[in-house]
């Protein structure tokens, strides 16, 4: 028996696609709601539902709203630059994976 | 203590103006930048450039720091000689829990906010935190329960940065995918003022699998045949997570073919399917016996694969 048997088991919750409230998402990426529409605004990320009370993001949106505030925080990106810099990683991502699929 | 070259970690000659400090800082943290970097130790290098821009950046440290001289190499014992810092006056700012005890001894942590990024303040919940996790395929094929250490840098009282290191059994949902999170309530950041904690947010990636490859929820799988199986069409065993599948070959099928077994891959509500991309395999000319039967497929067979390249034999 090893040490970490005797722990409990968390039971977590998967976040499904477009599940994320605007304040889940300010409260998971540590930032505030203005900055978040202002991703929003800019297509950087892209919610479900037409009002702002109905927002829900996807987990992909959080991860790139964090890779967003560290851009910006880090290199001192702009929202437009982060727009580009997201899109160009997430091709580029692909590609690599695509590289995978066909064994190189 | 070792000895931080700075001016050599920001690849800059002592003499660098504070534009080239900052030209040179930009570039490299482009470089180095870990949402942008494949490069291996990208993140320690990232943080290596905070801390020497940090310095550089700010005149008053960059004198201080110049004023230890110019005998010290890279990694050497250090320790500041007596009053090197007099007459300097240090305002605080960036990432404490990221610079090294180098930098802790000559600029000290005062006046350092506690780690995190963004503006906080309003919320008296604790933050969420994050980790990416790697879990094997099978794990999402069947559910599991996996046991995940995590290291959280926290402050405590004096306002020194520790790293905690803490473990977890956490269940693992059937079907989840690569790119999604599970989310553990309360088990983020303490919350202040009687606030109720954070959650941590388990973004999930698949190991790499000695033979399968997950996109979304189809999985692919490159299986070998023998060339008179992909000539001739065959019935053959395939391995699948799940286990082993009979799987129907077609006549004349060719190198990189795929085919599809519907809903075998990942379960889902509509679940995903599982590629087979067909490797042909040579058998190879060892022995008299193979010899004289790829000798007959070239007295037999008019093939000629460069036909379309304009060359002949």
């Amino acid at each position: 028996m090893k040490s970490h048997d005797l722990l409990p088991v968390h039971t977590g919750t998967v976040i499904e696609d477009d599940s994320l409230t605007l304040e889940q998402l300010c409260q998971a990426c540590g930032a505030q709601a203005d900055w978040v529409v202002s991703l929003v605004e800019e297509s950087i990320i892209e919610p479900q539902g037409n009002e702002m009370h109905l927002w829900r993001f996807s987990g992909a949106s959080l991860v790139r709203a964090r890779s967003a505030l560290r851009l910006q925080h880090d290199l001192g990106v702009n929202l437009a630059g982060i727009a580009l810099a997201l899109d160009l990683l997430e091709e580029l991502e692909n590609l690599r994976t695509q590289l995978k699929i066909r064994g190189h | 203590m070792q000895y931080k070259d700075y001016y050599k970690i920001m690849g800059l000659s002592r003499d660098a103006s504070q534009d080239e400090i900052k030209r040179s800082y930009r570039k490299l943290a482009r470089k180095y930048h870990p949402d942008v970097s494949k490069e291996q130790d990208a993140e320690a290098k990232f943080k290596e450039l905070g801390e020497a821009y940090e310095v550089l950046k700010d005149p008053e440290k960059r004198a201080a720091y110049d004023r230890l001289g110019t005998n010290w190499k890279a990694g050497e014992d250090f320790r500041p000689p007596p009053n090197w810092d007099e007459g300097f006056e240090f305002k605080g700012g960036g990432d404490a829990s990221a610079f090294s005890d180098f930098f802790e001894q000559l600029f000290g942590r005062a006046g350092f906010q506690p780690a995190g990024r963004g503006q906080h303040g309003f919320h008296a919940q604790g933050q969420d935190s994050h980790a990416k996790i790697h879990i094997a395929l099978e794990d999402s094929f069947q559910g599991a329960m996996r046991n995940i250490s995590l290291s959280t840098p926290e402050m405590d009282a004096q306002g020194y940065v520790q790293v905690k290191h803490r473990s977890l059994n956490i269940k693992i949902p059937k079907g989840i995918k690569a790119g999604q999170h599970i989310r553990l309530s309360g088990q983020g950041s303490p919350g202040s003022g009687g606030g109720k904690a954070g959650d941590l947010l388990l973004e999930i990636a698949f190991s790499n699998h000695p033979l399968y490859r997950a996109s979304g929820t189809d999985i692919y799988l490159d299986l070998p045949v023998t060339p008179w199986e992909a000539a001739l069409g065959a019935k053959i065993k395939v391995p699948t997570p799940e286990g082993s599948v009979d799987l129907k070959i077609p006549p004349n099928s060719r190198q990189g073919s795929k085919l599809r077994l519907k809903g075998r891959g990942l379960p889902a509500k509509t679940p995903g399917d599982f590629f087979v991309v067909l490797q042909i395999a040579l058998p190879p000319a060892n022995t008299e016996q193979a010899k004289a039967v790829y000798q007959t497929m070239q007295q037999e067979l008019d093939f000629n694969p460069r036909l379309s390249m304009g060359v002949r034999q």
